[in-house]
């Protein structure tokens, strides 16, 4: 196991001089050079960089920030000038930006070392981690197991040791479901709280760039950094950033706590159900006020924004698919000729839609509750093998299923907060997400801070030996 | 199923929804409407917390 136990703990370790950048950064080199060729967490290592920034961030007198010395990873859609930008596909220079990826920017403003690129479903088109240009990456508790996607890397970096955080894009659920399967804490902040800026982009309007981390703590360090109005991205409210730590200590007695009596329980993993429960009674025993609570039908929302993201997924992409065919995979090229099928009515409809769907479900929900807890995965992180068989229509159907508790509030735009919360039989990672209103990401995270003083499901490390 | 029999189904199935939802959207519904909802709906910032970039 790593003596790099949190980011947080790092942080404050080199602020204490207890540890020195390069002493971090040698440590998460070591387990990648040990450990990545058995779990394709990197696409990109980016060994002589990382190693030159944490000895100039040594030499300097003062800190650049709370990250000072802090080494991170970024998902390889983030362009980071001087390193290649597959987006998971065939090609090291699929996308380019005039700048660098503001969110990784401004981390290394904040001090952090960029470390490498992380590996990624190809396009962030799937909620496996599958890629067959770079190779599948592999579940640390057990690599015959899907790691969730698409920031699959992310996942199995921050799980592995490998990194302390890393940046994840998630469009319909691919910070929480890597986070989720890997045993993380990742954040889907609210629609336009992270600037998109430099990163590759899926679905302009349902894209949201956030931390992944091992604790609730750790992500509201580095949303810090991340968030806030950016002229490169229209789409990035001019909104303040709120202290986030300096909330993580406010106390949630009566916090209303919203438990969903339709469709987030349905069909799921037995487990799953009554691990999340669990934590609902947890943080009903630190105060919160628990309550069931009816939404207005999250499956119109997840097939309007299905519309949505086909759509855009299609303009983006295809051009560069009709270029240069043989750099995306057939699963690829077929999600792509999927979306070139909605005509641009139907999309301006959805989007429209959207809009109301957004004020309803605010108007029915935030009346009633503060924050929802809900699952992440229907059930325990499957194996790969057989998340990957079958027809193309065998394998969207179960990318569906498996996205479907997470969709809706991409489609929505809510800050949504994944945790893990317990372990199956079968010694995988259990998860559920704590949402909130919007721009109340202090609000997830100081729930989520406190269920985590309270617990230890993200102190555990699978053993990678 | 072939998978382009597979995509015409999935596409018509979501557009199904779109053409039974969209009938109840007024003149004034746009889709900016989003933006402006998530804005209105956020909590309040205590004065003087949080800073703008």
């Amino acid at each position: 196991m790593s003596s790099l136990t949190s980011l947080s703990a790092v942080a404050d370790a080199i602020r204490e001089r207890k540890l020195s950048p390069v002493e971090a950064t040698r440590e998460c080199l070591a387990r990648i050079e040990r450990f990545d060729a058995r779990f394709r967490a990197f696409i990109t290592v980016d060994a002589p960089g990382a190693l030159a920034a944490a000895r100039r961030l040594e030499a300097e007198a003062g800190r650049r920030g709370p990250l000072h010395g802090v080494p991170l990873a970024f998902k390889d859609l983030c362009f980071i000038r001087g390193l290649p930008t597959s987006c998971g596909t065939g090609n090291f220079e699929y996308f380019r930006a005039e700048q660098d990826c503001t969110a990784v920017a401004r981390l290394v403003a904040a001090g952090a070392i960029v470390l490498g690129k992380l590996n990624m479903t190809e396009l962030a088109m799937g909620a496996f981690g599958d890629n067959p240009h770079h190779g599948h990456a592999r579940n640390p508790w057990n690599p015959d197991r899907c790691t969730g996607g698409s920031s699959s890397g992310s996942g199995v970096a921050v799980a592995a040791g490998m990194a302390l955080g890393a940046i994840g894009t998630d469009t319909g659920g691919s910070i929480r479901l890597p986070a989720g399967c890997c045993g993380i804490t990742g954040l889907k902040p609210t629609y336009g709280r992270v600037s998109r800026a430099g990163g590759m982009a899926l679905s302009w309007s349902n894209d949201h760039l956030g931390p992944m981390a091992r604790t609730a703590r750790d992500c509201a360090l580095m949303l810090q950094a991340m968030a806030g109005a950016d002229p490169l991205d229209a789409t990035a409210s001019p909104r303040a950033v709120p202290d986030y730590l300096a909330a993580l200590e406010e106390p949630i007695a009566g916090v209303r706590v919203g438990v969903p009596e339709n469709f987030f329980f349905q069909g799921i993993d037995a487990e799953i159900e009554s691990a999340v429960r669990a934590a609902a009674a947890t943080l009903g025993s630190l105060g919160a006020q628990v309550r069931e609570v009816r939404l207005p039908d999250p499956q119109v929302v997840n097939d309007v924004t299905q519309i949505v993201s086909r759509s855009e997924s299609a303009a983006i992409h295809a051009g560069p698919m009709r270029e240069r065919p043989g750099d995306l995979a057939p699963f690829a090229r077929a999600r792509i000729e999927l979306g070139l099928r909605v005509p641009a009515f139907d999309y301006l409809q959805a989007l429209r839609l959207r809009a109301r769907l957004a004020r309803t479900f605010s108007r029915e929900v935030w009346g009633e509750v503060d924050v929802l807890a809900v699952p992440v995965i229907p059930e325990p992180a499957p194996p790969l093998a057989v998340a990957l068989e079958g027809s193309l229509e065998e394998i969207t159907a179960r990318h569906g299923r498996f996205s479907r508790l997470t969709r809706p509030f991409n489609g929505l735009g809510l800050p949504a907060l994944g945790l893990p919360c317990g372990f199956s039989r079968a010694g995988l990672p259990l998860a559920f997400q704590l949402v909130g209103r919007p721009f109340d990401e202090a609000g997830v995270l100081r729930l989520g801070h406190a269920y985590q003083r309270a617990t230890d499901w993200h102190t555990r490390t699978p053993d990678l030996a | 199923m072939s998978d382009e029999k597979f995509q015409k189904a999935e596409v018509a199935d979501l557009l199904g929804v779109i053409e039974r939802l969209a009938g109840e959207l007024s003149l004034a519904e746009e889709p900016s409407r989003f933006i402006a909802a998530l804005e209105s709906d956020a909590p309040t910032p205590a004065p003087g917390s949080g800073s703008a970039r």
